[in-house]
């Protein structure tokens, strides 16, 4: 039972920003159609700009975070104006192959400043230390990480839900046809999505530069988040959520109990079985739309 | 794509099986048999160097064809390319180690192995068009390398494994490297043949009815699962042929060798050859394989600039200039070099007249 509870933890902790990051490619998914590959990308950029800011020029933590997600804004309207904006229209491969390149342009640039160094952030960022929880002992950058995670995407969502640009985003998110018979501005709608979802992907790329230290391997997470956005639906925010913990808490369980079975490193498997099973089996996700079209 | 528009001058098609012919005009087969003779007679003339480049040229050509199958004719996204085209590796290694085939048994074996594993990893993305082959693809690159990886008793693990090129046979020794080129060569004409001409059977023309819209193709009575999962297939037997041939002239392999990257450049440079045309993706492979043997030559330049730095700065500047250009070939031409070379051939052929 203890073993059950401390995994869950584990797995939530980590899920969350797998929650995190599935959200950011949910964000552009629903607007633009296109799955950008490239966050996983802006992983790395995130957790290595903002340790730059705040370990190497030592500036306060909010002036760090402002900086870097002002530059993760910058890179988003990059993106989006040179090169997704001239692709609108185009098939759908097109589109991801721009976006892969991005994701590999990213991590060229990454290594080019920083030459895939191992950082970590110290104690600059968040406390580090333990909880003791009954049995439990909580790690207290997981349990911060976690509730970071979760604040971010309730402000997303409640961003959504409340402002009138949210509401734009909605509309574009149904058709992007109707929205632009609507007077909205449907291009500019594009540049938010792409401003939000960096800025999403960044922070999540702070959180895990944390908690695993700052490297050009982050960006394997931003692989397995995929998973999570398969599991979740392609256009589901709350989905997105779920997945995102559920990947992270089967991650641990089979990390635990199959871990012995099979050999060697088995965290970059799991997620992508499980990703196989769900194609097999629930191939929209748990709340995705199931498509259905006409000739 | 099976029926050119852009007749030669003077060339009236009367009936089908003309407006399907692989060679147009004889002068075009003549002047397709003299390139290929000639690419058989510099083997005797260029020193080893140059015939390493050309063997890499010639497998590489073989893989992205594969993937030009899978993708440009068939319309589906695979970013596991290069894990396929590993797995031929390996295959050819296992059975020559472990099982102790030749050469020549292994080869056909190294191709079918990769297509039994590719059309496996295809079958749960056949359901659901667009997108969904592509993720079916990453997972199949992370699970054939976490399979290299951890399947000791069979792979050897991270050390790699030792493949072996085919002893002497009728008097001609392969491991001299020309006589390997000349070996390589011929599988690649025979594999570029057979694709050529799969685009205009039944299963080819299947192909491109599916991409072009596949609701419209069901509606014709093309079963639309057989057939990506067959243009999976056939594209990761192109790959591990690819493979296999390319391994043998190193004759070593490593799963490091194959990387997501290289599976990323594999679709980004099939994009820039040009997509749906033979043209297109050994140019596509020339264009990229170029490029490597560039970076691997202005490394002793990046040395001396920048010392210690160079490995990083080079692996990132390969990194930032390959993403750059296909980023920039998508979006200012996104139908790639080949259509270029159809402007150019176009524009001389009708040569006084603008159009």
């Amino acid at each position: 039972m203890e073993d059950l509870l401390k995994s869950i933890m584990l797995g939530l902790a980590s899920g969350g920003i797998y929650a995190l990051v599935a959200v950011s490619y949910v964000i552009i998914y629903k607007s633009t159609r296109i799955f950008a590959f490239s966050q996983a990308g802006m992983l790395v950029i995130g957790a290595y700009t903002f340790w730059q800011c705040l370990v190497v020029w030592s500036l306060p933590i909010w002036i760090s975070i402002l900086i870097t997600l002002a530059i993760a804004a910058a890179i988003a309207i990059i993106i989006e104006r040179v090169s997704m904006r001239p692709l609108i229209g185009q098939p759908i491969l097109a589109p991801i192959v721009v976006t892969l390149g991005v994701m590999l342009f990213l991590r060229g640039i990454a290594l080019l400043f920083w030459h895939g160094e191992v950082e970590g952030y110290g104690e600059a960022f968040l406390p580090l230390g333990v909880w003791h929880v009954g049995f439990l002992s909580l790690p207290k950058i997981q349990v911060y990480g976690f509730i970071i995670c979760m604040l971010v995407i309730a402000l997303l969502i409640s961003f959504y839900k409340y402002t009138r640009t949210g509401l734009g985003m909605r509309v574009v998110h149904e058709d992007h046809l109707v929205a632009q018979n609507l007077g909205i501005n449907v291009k500019r709608i594009f540049q938010y999505s792409w401003i939000f979802s960096c800025a999403v992907a960044v922070i999540g790329g702070m959180l895990l530069g944390n908690i695993q230290g700052v490297g050009l391997d982050l960006d394997a997470n931003g692989l397995i988040a995929i998973a999570a956005v398969l599991f979740g639906g392609l256009e589901s925010f709350g989905g997105a959520v779920i997945a995102g913990l559920a990947i992270g808490i089967i991650q641990i369980f089979a990390i635990q109990y199959l871990g012995a079975l099979l050999p060697g490193e088995i965290t970059m498997l799991v997620p992508f079985v499980f990703l196989l099973l769900i194609l097999l089996i629930k191939p929209y996700g748990l709340f995705g739309l199931v498509r259905i079209e006409r000739l | 794509m099976t029926i050119n528009v852009d007749r030669p001058c003077g060339t009236f098609d009367s009936n089908y099986y003309q407006a399907m012919e692989i060679f147009r005009t004889p002068l075009r087969k003549f002047l397709m048999i003299a390139f290929i003779v000639l690419l058989y007679a510099i083997a005797f003339i260029l020193d080893d160097y140059i015939i390493s480049i050309l063997i890499v040229f010639c497998a590489f050509s073989i893989g992205m064809t594969g993937l030009q199958i899978i993708t440009g004719y068939a319309g589906q996204i695979s970013l596991g390319h290069a894990a396929f085209m590993g797995v031929g590796m390996y295959t050819m290694a296992v059975f020559q180690e472990h099982l102790g085939f030749n050469f020549w048994f292994a080869l056909p074996l190294a191709g079918l192995v990769p297509m039994i594993i590719g059309m496996l990893f295809g079958v749960p993305a056949v359901r659901i068009k667009g997108l969904y082959l592509a993720f079916a693809s990453l997972a199949a690159h992370f699970v054939i390398v976490y399979a290299i990886n951890n399947w000791r008793s069979v792979t050897n693990g991270t050390d790699g494994m030792y493949l072996h090129r085919p002893g002497v046979l009728l008097g001609i020794d392969f491991m001299i490297d020309k006589y390997y080129y000349i070996l390589v060569l011929t599988v690649t004409v025979i594999m570029i043949y057979f694709a050529k001409n799969l685009s205009r059977t039944r299963l080819g023309r299947a192909f491109v009815a599916v991409r072009d819209n596949d609701i419209a193709a069901e509606v014709m009575g093309i079963n639309i699962a057989h057939t990506k999962v067959l243009a999976f297939g056939i594209g990761c037997f192109y790959a591990g042929i690819a493979g296999a041939v390319g391994g043998g002239y190193y004759e070593y392999v490593n799963v490091e060798w194959f990387t997501l990257t290289d599976s990323i450049w594999y679709l980004g440079f099939l994009v820039v050859g040009g997509l749906g045309s033979i043209f297109g993706a050994i140019a596509g492979a020339v264009v990229w394989k170029s490029l490597d043997e560039l970076s691997t030559l202005v490394t002793p330049i990046t040395e001396a600039l920048l010392g210690g730095m160079a490995f990083y700065a080079s692996a990132a500047f390969s990194l930032v200039i390959y993403s750059l250009i296909v980023i920039v070939v998508l979006v200012l031409e996104p139908r790639g070099i080949n259509h270029r070379w159809q402007i150019i051939k176009r524009s001389y052929r009708l040569h006084p007249f603008p159009y």
